[in-house]
């Protein structure tokens, strides 16, 4: 648990760091009148970055000095399988959004999820495939239209 | 007392015109749509007026009631959408607008973890209904001396609104009050991604010019939330886990939120008159509002150890204080024609545009029209209530839909509502990587809530910071010039000073005993 710990403080003192570094330019209150108000635009995150530096430090150092169970931060090797199969495939889902459209890859997900995961006969996961990319369809496009997505097909074919 | 009676006389002939069958039409048709926009993701009360209101040039040109009745239908759409958009936050943990974000800290654990949606979702349509109702009594009586004291409001006493905002949040489901400040400083750089609106100059984009546009509250919001619940429920109970759900799901959670709001009346109470005076404030009150509401729950109720497992006055005290900031909102708008709340901004429009002119000689010029809109708001408030309770239990039954259907579901709608808002694919890009980010931070016992709030309200933050400094001409102590600014500043120090201390004290009761 405490390299866990260690590991996320110290990646989100990272972040700030680079955060800070970016904007280090603004960093301080300017009186010669130049930035508005004698702030710039850096000085707003560079402070916030600033902040989630020395309390990052603070969290790690007392998940270094505490006495944290040593036990890793997932129950077994079941649950990590379990996160795996449901974040890989909203992954590709989502980055292949572009070439496939919103409706195209909303049929593909539900039936996909529903036959590997729901164990449901093919015409169960078909007509949800079909019917709920339809009825999204039916409410966005043409009840208050709202564009979503459309295929590299599109304009050839409506989605 | 004459003004009094003459009030009541007023509200007694605008109750005539509202009541009349067209307009009663009109607001019928309103609350449902607004309904149905409410619980569609990326749909709010704000883009539900602004397609309504091409609509309502005809019915107020040509309509028996005029731009009452135009106003009647564009209100009963924003009341109807404030209800629903609760329906997403409660049932599928995806937040429809910025004030109903805070109801994801305890409605969603009420309704998932505690298996009870029917309580979560009644509760949070009494506590709407009674906060709406407080607030528009509020607006009938005291409009004008209100929006008096809320022009009063400058920069300075809206920066210290905000900071009270964040720190009424430190320590909040976190072990140490240290990861709570860490995620404020979080939500508070995410939102300063983007261009920077005073100077124009970009920030942290690192040459992308997707981001420069900023990074949204609601795909980062529907990604930690939405997307990170069903990491960490499928890690925790496994895929295809049927959810435990209350068998009392029915009219006796109705019951029982009833009986769960005359335990709370103290607070919810004066939270909604909270609410109702930020709403009344421009820009971001109703938001701030929802936020200090939960905060000051949290700080004043019995059970402040289950705030953001599943509390009940976690649900009922935000949701009083966004419905009466949303009555609030209203309130600059006919008293002195500025807008309180985006949604209220397109309201406006369309009182420029049936030839209306918004202020403090509306109330002379145009009675019969301001009267007819606050009677309709009482009328709105108790249909879009009714509607909603008669339709708890089919809500709830949402919940025992099979896992394999409901979460594809869940993802589908999270990446609507990311989408929609701006129609940009980055904004589904920063929904799945704040998904997996939300997923791994609440196992590291990061508390998501200050993170939201700081997202949320950082961009105000900083303007009215940067306005505050340029009127004074660089000078930091206007932030606490005015006596309202400074006490707000104290009472922000006290609240953060507070879990600190409180956190010291057990360490030196256990090491007394030892030493």
């Amino acid at each position: 648990m405490r390299q866990y710990e260690v590991a996320t403080a110290a990646i989100l003192m990272l972040i700030a760091a680079v955060a800070m570094f970016d904007t280090r330019a603004g960093a301080l209150p300017d009186p010669s009148g130049t930035a508005p108000g004698g702030l710039g635009p850096g000085f707003y995150p560079f402070w916030a970055a600033a902040l989630i530096f020395v309390t990052g430090g603070a969290v790690a150092y007392r998940a270094l000095v505490s006495a944290l169970p040593r036990e890793g931060v997932f129950k077994d090797r079941r649950s990590i399988a379990a996160v795996v199969t449901l974040i890989v495939p909203v992954i590709v889902a989502t980055s292949s959004l572009a070439w496939t459209g919103f409706y195209a890859m909303t049929a593909a997900y539900m039936g996909f999820f529903m036959l590997s995961v729901g164990r449901y006969r093919w015409y169960w996961a078909g007509a949800a495939a079909v019917l709920l990319p339809a009825a999204i369809y039916a409410a966005f496009e043409l009840g208050f239209r709202v564009p979503l997505p459309k295929s590299l097909l599109y304009p050839a074919v409506p989605f | 007392m004459n003004e009094f009676l003459s009030i009541l006389g007023d509200l007694a002939s605008g109750f005539g015109t509202a009541a009349q069958p067209f307009n009663l039409l009109m607001l019928l048709i309103g609350v449902l749509l607004g309904l149905v926009i409410g619980v569609l993701p990326g749909l709010g009360g704000t883009s539900g007026v602004a397609i309504l209101l091409p609509v309502t040039v005809h019915i107020a040109s040509g309509g028996p009631g005029g731009a009452t009745s135009a106003v009647i239908l564009l209100c009963g759409v924003y009341w109807g959408a404030l209800f629903g958009g609760v329906v997403t936050s409660i049932l599928f943990n995806i937040p429809g607008e910025p004030w109903s974000v805070v109801l994801l800290f305890d409605g969603f654990p009420l309704a998932k973890r505690k298996g009870r949606p029917g309580l979560a979702l009644s509760s949070s349509f009494l506590a709407s209904f009674v906060g709406a109702l407080l607030a528009t009594l509020l607006f009938t009586f005291f409009s004008k001396p209100l929006a008096d004291i809320a022009i009063r409001f400058g920069p300075p006493e809206l920066f210290a609104v905000f900071i009270l905002s964040f720190t009424t949040l430190v320590g909040l489901g976190a072990e140490s009050p240290l990861k709570s400040v860490m995620m404020i400083g979080f939500g508070l750089l995410l939102a300063a991604v983007g261009f920077d609106t005073l100077t124009g100059s970009p920030r942290l984009a690192f040459g992308h010019i997707e981001v420069l546009s900023g990074i949204g509250f609601v795909p980062v919001t529907i990604g930690l939330f939405g997307i990170g619940e069903i990491l960490a429920s499928a890690e925790e109970s496994g895929i295809g886990h049927v959810e435990r759900l209350s068998a009392r799901v029915g009219f006796k959670d109705i019951r029982e939120a009833f009986g769960a709001l005359r335990q709370r009346l103290h607070l919810i109470l004066p939270i909604s008159v909270i609410g109702f005076f930020f709403g009344s404030l421009p820009g971001h009150g109703a938001t701030a509002g929802s936020f200090l509401g939960y905060g000051l729950a949290r700080q004043y109720s019995k059970n402040k150890a289950d705030f953001g497992k599943g509390e009940i006055s976690g649900i009922m005290a935000p949701q009083a204080a966004a419905d009466s900031a949303a009555v609030g909102s209203l309130v600059p708008m006919i008293a002195l024609g500025v807008p309180g709340s985006p949604t209220s901004a397109v309201i406006m429009a369309g009182l420029f545009i049936w030839g209306l002119n918004p202020g403090p000689l509306l109330f002379v010029e145009h009675k019969d029209f301001v009267w007819g809109l606050i009677a309709s708001v009482y009328l709105g408030h108790l249909l879009t209530f009714l509607i909603c309770l008669t339709t708890v239990p089919l809500l709830a039954m949402i919940m025992r839909t099979p896992y394999a259907i409901i979460t594809p579901f869940i993802v589908i709608i999270s990446i609507i509502g990311a989408y929609s808002l701006n129609n940009s694919l980055f904004d589904v890009g920063v929904t799945v990587v704040f998904g997996v980010v939300g997923y791994w931070l609440r196992k590291m016992k990061y508390p998501l809530a200050p993170l939201v709030v700081a997202l949320v309200l950082g961009d105000s933050t900083e303007r009215t910071l940067r306005q505050s400094l340029i009127a004074s001409g660089g000078n930091p102590l206007i932030l606490v010039g005015s006596p309202i600014a400074a006490a707000l500043m104290a009472l922000a120090a006290l609240m953060i000073l507070l879990p600190f201390a409180k956190s010291l004290l057990p360490r030196r009761r256990t090491a007394s005993p030892a030493a």
